[in-house]
């Protein structure tokens, strides 16, 4: 039992940082635009595509394969600079202010067409592209074998997290973000572009989606419907750690992703209910999340 | 000639709230607007800012067309705002909050600094609150913060919405001084201040103009 407990922590770990990069997103973008984005999980799925593709091309054109490390992040890069302000700019805007039944509408709306897009463009086989991991090769403590890459995935979702604290207290942009929450009338009335602020958050928020997506692809590889299964456990830690809270999703992460891999050890059977069983058992004693509040907003 | 309001009409909702208002600001005088709650007053600096959809008529500033203009070119023209309900940013310092405007227009460190002690001199109650979060001030002291905010970027208009109402006697009278040092100091600005009650102002006031359901009667002072 006990020799069970490291690996398992070190599972949990590794999946909550690839569900982190997608929660965050989310989060940011509810916070500033205020704005449940159903499509969120299609740019996490996008960025595997790209990744995997990219990292597939690398091999096959014989480059030096410790490029596919530069190639997750360049993947994630290009679905944000291209997705971000184009989805934002054409379809999000439109949609500020309005009911959250049209958003949601809207949002559902986007995230089919972006499936079936991703089938028209990727085809429905899944994609198997783990160069990085094995590259990365493993290490072992006290007789046990780990993935190296699992403990990247660590470092980059912690790195994740104190980068966003450190762009909200201590940038421009964060700075002028937390206004643009706090009063959006006040800060077009103080100078501040909030449609320019809306697109930068939108595109942060697609970026860190398809980082998730991208890091994910040597672990699990990319096949159809990973946009959708993402998104709903995005939504369980947001659930869980109160929308628009960034620590919040950090320890909702780690709580999701514990309770799928528990249940993977010792319940395989309810691997996919266990984090909203876990879900439930939260919000029926915090209907606003661990973190969150029933009116401040916070990012 | 500042900034000229030409038949402005303003719709809520589908309600009519400006009736085609005309007035011009002069640069270096103040002129006041008097008004009940739901004249049209917040509604009337609300539209110049941009803030609100206009049905008709035009704002310029030195002949400048401002109604084509996102709200937020607004400050970095010169316009400075402080809203009647304050509306200061709860988790900025006061310090933070009244540098706003700068870090919004990215106004370089030492110009920052210059305009901090300028607004500090002119109403020094603000140095003391400085460290203070913008959501523990008192009502009162959020409208002296608010004023210190707008004075930031305020080189051509300030727009204040009603500053006395709902402070206290002794905060009134710091307000209404810290208003005179402005005048005296800066007189290339054009001020406007809505308020509910004729006489708190009638001592700044270089010309009155009234507004009554959504119509400002008389004109400007030169126009009676």
């Amino acid at each position: 039992m006990l020799d069970m407990a490291l690996p398992l922590i070190m599972d949990a770990l590794a999946n909550a940082a690839l569900i982190f990069f997608v929660a965050v997103g989310l989060t940011l973008v509810f916070s500033v635009q205020r704005i449940l984005n159903v499509a969120h999980g299609s740019f996490y799925s996008i960025g595997a595509y790209i990744a995997a593709s990219m990292g597939l091309w690398l091999i096959s054109a014989g480059l030096n394969p410790w490029l596919s490390f530069p190639a997750l992040l360049l993947s994630a890069a290009l679905v944000a600079m291209v997705l971000g302000p184009l989805v934002e700019r054409t379809l999000i805007r439109w949609t500020y202010g309005r009911h959250e039944a049209i958003q949601i509408l809207v949002t559902f709306g986007l995230f089919l067409i972006l499936e079936d897009l991703q089938r028209l463009v990727f085809g429905v086989r899944s994609i198997y592209q783990d160069t990085p991991m094995a590259l990365l090769g493993v290490s072992e403590i006290g007789g046990i074998f780990y993935l190296n890459y699992q403990l990247l995935l660590i470092v980059l979702a912690l790195a994740v997290l104190f980068g966003m604290r450190f762009l909200i207290k201590h940038t421009r942009l964060g700075r002028l973000l937390v206004a643009v929450v706090a009063d959006r009338e006040v800060s077009l009335a103080m100078g501040i572009n909030t449609d320019r602020a809306f697109v930068l958050a939108f595109t942060l928020g697609v970026f860190l989606a398809a980082l998730g997506g991208a890091l994910a692809t040597p672990t699990t590889g990319v096949a159809p419907g990973l946009g959708a299964e993402t998104m709903v456990l995005a939504f369980a830690v947001a659930a869980i750690g109160g929308l628009g809270q960034i620590e919040g999703a950090a320890v909702a992460s780690i709580i999701v992703a514990g309770a799928k891999v528990l249940a993977v050890y010792y319940a395989p059977a309810f691997d996919t209910v266990a984090p909203f069983l876990v879900m439930l058992a939260v919000l029926l004693v915090r209907p606003n999340g661990l973190f969150g509040t029933a009116t401040t907003r916070k990012i | 000639m500042m900034l000229k309001v030409d038949n402005l009409e303003v719709e809520i909702e589908g309600v009519q709230v400006l009736r085609g208002i005309s007035f011009t600001l002069e640069s270096g005088k103040t002129t006041v607007l008097i008004g009940r709650n739901g004249a049209g007053k917040t509604t009337t600096l609300r539209a110049i800012m941009g803030l609100l959809p206009v049905v008709s008529g035009t704002v310029s500033l030195a002949g400048d067309a401002l109604l084509d203009k996102p709200a937020f070119a607004r400050a970095p023209l010169g316009i400075g705002y402080a809203p009647e309900d304050r509306r200061l940013i709860a988790e900025f310092s006061v310090r933070e909050n009244i540098l706003l405007p700068a870090l919004a227009l990215n106004m370089a460190p030492a110009e920052r600094k210059r305009r901090l002690d300028e607004t500090y001199a002119l109403i020094p109650q603000l140095e003391t609150l400085d460290a203070r979060p913008g959501g523990s001030v008192s009502g009162g002291q959020g409208k002296m913060v608010a004023l210190g905010r707008a004075l930031m970027v305020a080189d051509r208009v300030l727009l204040l919405d009603e500053p006395f109402q709902g402070l206290a006697p002794a905060l009134a009278l710091d307000y209404a001084r810290a208003l005179k040092r402005l005048k005296a100091e800066k007189r290339d600005i054009a001020y406007m201040i809505t308020e509910s009650s004729p006489d708190l102002l009638s001592s700044v006031a270089d010309e009155t103009l009234t507004i009554e359901r959504g119509m400002v009667s008389g004109g400007t002072v030169e126009a009676i």
